[in-house]
């Protein structure tokens, strides 16, 4: 028993093995939770370091991840402070999409993006059914357990779906991923920009390169409308009126032949649902919903078991 | 682990479970907090009665601090969720924390920063402290001399420190001040229950005086917006058959006697305090001036008090043993510095599962 006066060989449940990767507010180590012997990745959010004290991004990503639970949704285990830091315990992911897209030496196939899409959208219906804009969805982003189970993580970019009177910043997102509306400086937004982010990824698994690699927010505008086409009036009400527009060059929106020539191994019903959502309007975006029933998740190949999935070594 | 320091929720009125304190956990040097996002006021009692002596001068505080950042927040155009997110941390805080007179006006500021970052009105940190001085001296700091730099710097620094202490006390549990406040569920009920705008607002007004009690500390917020719908029906001269059907109640997911709670509790300061109360100077114009008397009616008219259990058996010595034998009520959070380790847990079950892994 730990006493003043009896104290013995300190045990704490965490421990923290190995640091593996710092960001601008937290430093991350692989641990042990002590009681049950599981793997855990424990965050140290640096709270000195900021001049505006406790980072949002720790803050917000507390307070998200306390209100979820779900198999496809990274697990926040526990929090604890430990000589005046603060660390957030959370379940141990060993790689992302990010790093099997750019490892060539693993081979998938569209069965395998079929289950990792499944995944995928599992978890962002379930945080924009728990009124939960992720903001910043990319392959960095989806963590992949041992066994193959796509986890959406990192929500220190993530907010409560926004009241109708509420203002917004639009500069949320990494910039390949941004979905139109944020690229014209919109304040308000709904869950349809993530929604963009996951065709944006889907399109990128396909390909196994950066689908629209903007040089910088011009340029990404220019890169995004050469390849889907400029949106107009006709489609998106009004979107002319966002400032930005009239300094765009008009693209006309590619023809099925053009999707099918960059997609060579989508199915017709791939392609579908990739332009489901990779429309231009929001409103007609298709929603989490809307993609998780869509026919492609019906055909033929069925998704993967994902601990069949290839895994780097 | 060390004894003690391990605590279980637990419903108003009742016993906090025993902590797992078998000696296999003994070994561990960490401490766990439980959260208990709301209080009984019996218990609230018991946390006060160790940092709060003077609870007059602690009253007479708090409603200048009310005013006071009712003021920051009307200047920076915030919405009511940061006022009341504030004075919860702030209230949340001297449960844990001694009350001194001289940190008050920081605490409160650092108070309403953290609830800026909490419900998402983020405003520069400087232009918060900048209005505080204006607000307190009259005149902003001047900001050309170096000694003003360092003044606000060091008062930053104070804040920063304090914010972790909040979050500290409120056990690192988001979930009370995320989607819902008083504000927000006045218009929800209020439009589902089809009223008129203006008992709505009138509703509103009546929530800024709530804000004087400790309510937030132990009523979920849409039920305290429930009930100040109540009132301003009331107040209104309405009568509705509502009120008295279970299914309202079950309908908007409150629970009827913490409702009941609140209900009665508001009615009570306006008897009790009604020179303090804000409603009688800010009365919509199409409702007539109000006296002690009407709430005095609307009590009696209301018939028993009740309310929750542990304050309606006000008299019963089990519930206060059971208020004396809780270890979570005991522990004084700064005492225990000899943890490496102190954690913050939302779930009985993450401690279940960690004393089974341990018994095995």
């Amino acid at each position: 028993m730990s006493t003043a006066n009896n104290t013995p060989i300190a045990k704490v449940e965490y421990t923290k093995e190995k640091k593996v990767g710092e960001g601008t507010y937290a430093v991350v180590y692989l641990g042990t939770k002590q009681s049950t012997g599981r793997q855990i990745a424990v965050k140290e959010i640096k709270t000195s370091e900021f001049k505006d004290g406790l980072d949002m991004s720790a803050i917000r990503e507390v307070k998200y991840l306390q209100e979820m639970q779900h198999d496809n949704v990274i697990e926040l285990i526990d929090i604890f402070m430990a000589y005046d830091n603060l660390n957030l315990v959370l379940e141990f992911l060993p790689t992302d999409l990010e790093v099997i897209i750019k490892d060539k030496s693993i081979l998938f196939t569209p069965a395998d993006i079929k289950s990792w899409m499944l995944m995928t959208l599992r978890g962002v219906h379930h945080c924009h059914r728990n009124f939960i804009l992720h903001r910043d969805l990319k392959p960095n982003n989806l963590l992949v357990s041992p066994d193959g189970i796509i986890k959406v993580a990192d929500f220190g970019l993530a907010r409560a779906i926004p009241a109708p009177h509420e203002n917004l910043t639009s500069n949320v997102v990494t910039r390949w991923y941004r979905a139109p509306e944020l690229l014209f400086g919109a304040r308000h937004y709904t869950s349809a920009i993530d929604i963009w982010s996951v065709g944006v990824i889907f399109a990128e698994l396909m390909l196994r390169i950066p689908y629209l690699p903007g040089q910088n927010d011009v340029d990404q505008m220019e890169v995004t409308f050469r390849a889907l086409g400029t949106p107009t009036d006709k489609d998106w009400p009004e979107v002319s009126s966002f400032n930005s527009y009239n300094k765009l060059q008009i693209y006309p929106p590619p023809s099925t032949f053009e999707l099918r020539k960059r997609f060579i191994a989508a199915s017709e019903n791939a392609l579908k649902f990739m332009s489901g959502m990779l429309t231009m309007n929001p409103v007609k975006r298709w929603s989490a919903i809307e993609c998780l029933e869509s026919e492609y998740f019906q055909e033929m190949p069925p998704p993967t078991n994902p601990s069949e999935i290839p895994l780097p070594k | 682990m060390s004894p003690g320091t391990t605590t279980t929720t637990s419903r108003p009125g009742t016993s906090s479970s025993s902590s797992p304190s078998s000696s296999s956990l003994a070994s561990f040097e960490s401490e766990l907090y439980l959260s208990r996002p709301y209080f009984t006021r019996r218990q609230i009692s018991k946390l006060q009665s160790k940092t709060i002596t003077d609870h007059r001068s602690y009253n007479s505080k708090k409603l200048t601090i009310v005013r006071y950042l009712s003021d920051l927040c009307v200047h920076l155009s915030f919405p009511r969720k940061t006022l009341e997110t504030a004075i919860y941390y702030y209230q949340r805080y001297h449960l844990f924390h001694p009350f001194e007179t001289e940190l008050t006006y920081t605490l409160a500021l650092g108070c309403l920063i953290l609830s800026c970052k909490q419900v998402e009105t983020i405003t520069k940190i400087n232009d918060i402290v900048n209005l505080s001085f204006v607000l307190r001296n009259g005149k902003p700091l001047p900001m050309t001399s170096p000694s003003s730099a360092v003044e606000l710097e060091n008062m930053k620094k104070r804040i920063f420190n304090l914010e972790l202490k909040v979050l500290k006390s409120c056990s690192f549990d988001y979930r009370i001040n995320n989607y819902i406040h008083i504000d927000e569920f006045i218009i929800k009920f209020g439009q589902k229950l089809n009223f008129h705008f203006q008992i709505c607002h009138l509703a509103w007004i009546i929530e800024y005086d709530v804000f004087k009690l400790d309510l937030l500390l132990i009523i979920p917020q849409h039920v305290i917006a429930l009930a100040t719908l109540k009132l301003a029906t009331e107040l209104y001269g309405q009568d509705l058959e509502i009120w008295n059907k279970l299914e309202t109640f079950t309908n908007l997911q409150v629970e009827k006697l913490s409702f009941k709670q609140a209900y009665f509790d508001i009615l009570n300061f306006y008897i009790n305090t009604f020179d303090l109360c804000d409603l009688k100077d800010n009365l919509p114009t199409d409702v007539p001036p109000i006296s002690i008397n009407e709430f005095m009616a609307l009590k009696k008219r209301a018939g028993s008090e009740v309310g929750l259990e542990d304050i309606t058996n006000n008299t019963s010595k089990f519930q206060q043993e059971i208020v004396d034998a809780d270890p979570y009520l005991n522990i004084n959070q700064n005492e225990f510095k000899m943890a490496r380790e102190k954690r913050y847990v939302l779930s009985q079950d993450l401690i279940e599962q960690e004393v089974i892994s341990l018994k095995k």
